[in-house]
C-alpha cells in the first residue's frame, strides 16, 4: 500500500500564489524549500499530507 | 537469453481520487477493465486495492470478489497474476485484512512487513500477532506473499519470519521506496535494500516502485539492477512534471519501453509464475 507522495501545500499571505513542495524533495531543494515562486519568500504551510481533493489547485515546485 | 522482467500494475491503491486524476478506476467494473487493458500491455501481475461507495479505501471482501469476477468473466483471456492487497484501509481489523484471502484464493498478497507512521499521520500497524497469523494462512491458502518492505528493518523482519517458519523461501519482495516515513527514494538507496535483501534472504526475488519524483530512478534502477518494477495510479498519478497520466496502461507501456530498451523481456503471466515459483 502506498498514499503516493506527501505535500507540503502553501497559500502564499502577500500575493494569493497556491503552490506545493513535495517533502521528499527537502533534501534536494535545502533552504528554498517552502518558498513562494513568486514572491521569493518563505512561507508557512497550510496543510502536509496526501495528495488532497483541491491538489491540482496548487503548483507544485521543483 | 535475455533477463524476464515482472511488471506489477498497482492500478488504484488507497487514496488517489477523481479529483487527483479523473483516469484513477474506482469501481470494480473500471478497476476490471483497467486491469486487463494493463495486461495486455505486459503487466503479468495486477495488485488490487479497493474502494467503498465514497471512493475510499476498503477491505469490503464483496469488492473484491466482485472485480475479480468481472474480470474472469469478462475476460476469459486473460492470465494475469492476481495479487490482492492486505492494506487497503488503516482502519480494517486483522479479521478483514485477510478474509478475503481465504475466500478468493489469489496467488499473490501483500505482506507488509512490519509497522511504521503513516504519512505523518496516522499509524500503519502489523502487529507480531497478525504478520504471523497472516504468514501462516496464506501458506495454508496456497497464497505467495509479497513482502512489502519501507525500509531495510523490515527486510530483516521477514528473515526473522522465515526462520521461524511463519514464511517460506523463496521470499519475494516489493521494496516501497520514497514512501512518507519509508526509505527515501533513491538509486543508492535501492542498492542498500537490494544488499541488505541479498545479504539477510539470499535466494530471493525482489520489485520495486519508486512513489512521486523518484519513480523513473528507480524504474531505470530496477532494470539495471535485475530486479522488477511496480508501476501505476496507487504510486504516482503524474506521468511526468506538470502531466496528469492519461492511464495505467501508459505506465505500463513506458515500463515495457525501458525494458526493451535496456535489452530484457517482459515476463508473461505465465514467466512470472515460474520466476517466483507460483502453485509450487
Amino acid at each position: 500500500m502506498s498514499w503516493g507522495e506527501c505535500f507540503f501545500y502553501y497559500n502564499c499571505e502577500v500575493c494569493g500564489k497556491k503552490y506545493k513542495y513535495a517533502a521528499d524533495l527537502i533534501p534536494v531543494i535545502g533552504e528554498r524549500f517552502g518558498e513562494c515562486p513568486v514572491c521569493g519568500c518563505a512561507r508557512t504551510p497550510e496543510k502536509d499530507g496526501a495528495r488532497t481533493p483541491d491538489d491540482l489547485e496548487y503548483e507544485e515546485i521543483k | 537469453m535475455a533477463k524476464k522482467t515482472i511488471i506489477t500494475a498497482a492500478v488504484t491503491g488507497a487514496w488517489p481520487k477523481k479529483e487527483n486524476n479523473p483516469n484513477v478506476p474506482l469501481t470494480p467494473a473500471e478497476i476490471s477493465e483497467d486491469v486487463y487493458k494493463c495486461w495486455q500491455a505486459g503487466a503479468a501481475i495486477a495488485h488490487l486495492h479497493m474502494r467503498d461507495d465514497n471512493g475510499n479505501g476498503t477491505m469490503d471482501k464483496a469488492k473484491f470478489a466482485e472485480t475479480v469476477r468481472l474480470l474472469r468473466e469478462n475476460h476469459p483471456d486473460c492470465d494475469v497474476i492476481l495479487n490482492l492487497t492486505t492494506s487497503g484501509d488503516l482502519f480494517a481489523t486483522d479479521e478483514t485484512r485477510q478474509i478475503h484471502l481465504k475466500e478468493l484464493r489469489p496467488e499473490m498478497a501483500s505482506y507488509d512487513c512490519g509497522s511504521m507512521n503513516w504519512m505523518h499521520s496516522g499509524l500503519f500497524i502489523n502487529s507480531p500477532a497478525f504478520l504471523e497469523e497472516l504468514g501462516k494462512n496464506m501458506q495454508e491458502w496456497g497464497v505467495k506473499p509479497e513482502i512489502e518492505a519501507f525500509d531495510p528493518g523490515m527486510i530483516a523482519n521477514a528473515a526473522y519470519y522465515l526462520k521461524k517458519g511463519v514464511l517460506k523461501a523463496p521470499l519475494h519482495f516489493q521494496f516501497c521506496m520514497g514512501c512518507a516515513n519509508g526509505i527515501p527514494g533513491s538509486l543508492k538507496n535501492l542498492v542498500f535494500m537490494k544488499e541488505t535483501m541479498d545479504a539477510l534472504c539470499p535466494g530471493s526475488t525482489w520489485s520495486c516502485f519508486g512513489v512521486g519524483h523518484s519513480a523513473m530512478e528507480i524504474l531505470y534502477g530496477a532494470v539495471a539492477l535485475g530486479g522488477n518494477i511496480r508501476v501505476g495510479m496507487e504510486d504516482n498519478v503524474m506521468y511526468a512534471k506538470g502531466v496528469l497520466a492519461d492511464s495505467n496502461t501508459q505506465f505500463v507501456e513506458r515500463a515495457v519501453r525501458v525494458v526493451r530498451e535496456f535489452g530484457g523481456e517482459v515476463a508473461t503471466s505465465a514467466e512470472a509464475r515460474e520466476i517466483l515459483g507460483l502453485g509450487k
